[in-house]
């Protein structure tokens, strides 16, 4: 037999699980790959079995033989197939409740799934009616704010042009657009300013223009309160920036229509 | 063959593996632990092992006497340490020849092995017995005795050449 000497103590060892745990891991790694070393770890147990077989001569008692039939007829072979092919009542109930309440969760999550597409698709079809909406609105914007945008102003015949504008101004919103054309130049540092007049209180500031070559301008959705009930709209000249309140007197203004 | 017949689910088999050998697996046993009542717990853990897992026997690489002498001694000391049992009986392979158990054959081969054991010196003897029927580790061997590590690990190791070589004298 060709063991190797640095391990044929420790196979010994090995045989009567007495080696340490890293003395073991070395040994367990080098058996993997060696036969030889194998072959004597088997004859070393069973040179333990000898030693073993040295103590024999006891008999166990009579009771014990009777005791392990009794326990091999309570375990016949097979039982944990017969176990797991023909179940008890209370696990044929427990895996039929089981199965049902399965079901019952994919009903739910079925009816749930269904609901939720059906939310995604009122969700999808409002967003898709507000996209054209707001396409519609950035259009009506962009037209009137266009500076390709063609103003015409009628009036009655021989009638010289005259500065004027228009308000459209919804209260509940408190949303403003404003056009004006024919304004005539500004001094320098000055600025137009447009005011919305409440039926009770102070003129409220409603932006500042200043009038293209034309003597058009626009002004659209300033800063306004929402709810404020509109008297009037005025427009004032006043220093650039802007003022809070109106330091010169209207050159324009118009009430409701 | 016995182990055959256990491998079939018959009970019978495991009444003639009890006539065979509950002799040596109860021995070591109460060889281990000095108490009838442990070592019959041993002697039907051992056995009811083979009933549940026959295959962990493999026939061709060694005897039954061998191989349940050796699992004795292992469960004996799990029993003994008081701990989980450390040890698959699956991975305990155990060559050893004859299968001794009974007649004059086994008579002759058992009287090698005391001859063998009674002509050791007594520290060897004793190192053996030790390791083998107390479960101690070398290191414990070696701090019982006060003799160094190698020494003990030699002396077992001769110890159970010693054996081998008596049985086929």
């Amino acid at each position: 037999m060709s063991v190797h000497e640095q391990f044929a103590e420790d196979l010994s060892l090995y045989a009567l699980e007495a080696l340490g745990s890293e003395e073991r891991r070395v040994l367990e790694e080098h058996l993997q790959g060696c036969a030889e070393c194998r072959d004597e770890l088997e004859l070393m147990r069973g040179d333990l079995g000898l030693l073993g077989l040295s103590a024999s001569g006891a008999e166990p008692p009579a009771r014990s033989r009777q005791r392990l039939l009794d326990a091999v007829a309570q375990e016949p072979r097979g039982a944990r197939l017969v176990r797991s092919g023909r179940k008890s009542g209370w696990w044929q109930v427990l895996e039929w409740a089981a199965g049902a309440a399965a079901v019952v969760v994919m009903l739910l999550l079925v009816r749930e799934n269904t609901s939720l597409q059906r939310r995604i698709a009122g969700l999808e079809a409002d967003s898709e009616a507000q996209q054209a909406q707001l396409a519609q609105a950035k259009e009506l914007m962009a037209s009137l704010t266009s500076a390709d945008a063609e103003h015409f102003i009628l009036v009655a015949g021989k009638t010289p042009p005259q500065p004027q504008g228009k308000a459209l101004y919804v209260r509940g919103s408190g949303m403003l657009v404003f056009l004006a054309g024919n304004m005539p130049p500004l001094p320098p540092e000055r600025i137009y300013e447009l005011w919305l007049i409440p039926s009770t209180g102070a003129p409220i500031p409603a932006g500042l223009f200043k009038p293209g070559p034309g003597g058009d301008a626009t002004v659209v959705k300033p800063a306004l309160p929402a709810g404020v009930e509109a008297k009037a709209f005025a427009i004032t000249v006043e220093p650039e920036g802007g003022s809070a309140a109106p330091t010169s007197a209207p050159i324009m203004a118009g009430a409701r229509s | 063959m016995i182990v055959a017949a256990i491998r079939a689910g018959d009970e019978q088999g495991m009444a003639q593996l009890y006539e065979r050998y509950s002799g040596v697996v109860y021995s070591v046993a109460l060889r281990v632990l000095g108490d009838t009542g442990a070592a019959e717990d041993v002697l039907q853990d051992v056995f009811m092992q083979i009933w549940r897992s026959p295959a962990a026997f493999d026939a061709n690489r060694g005897t039954l006497a061998g191989w349940l002498a050796v699992i004795a001694r292992h469960r004996a000391i799990d029993a003994l340490r008081k701990r989980r049992p450390e040890v698959d009986i699956a991975d305990v392979v155990v060559s050893c020849e004859p299968d001794l158990v009974r007649g004059a054959e086994w008579s002759r081969a058992l009287g090698k092995i005391r001859g063998a054991l009674a002509s050791m010196p007594a520290l060897q003897r004793s190192a053996l017995d030790m390791a083998f029927f107390e479960g101690l580790t070398h290191s414990e061997i070696s701090e019982k005795t006060g003799e160094p590590l190698g020494t003990i690990k030699t002396r077992i190791r001769a110890g159970l050449l010693a054996l081998r070589k008596a049985l086929k004298a």
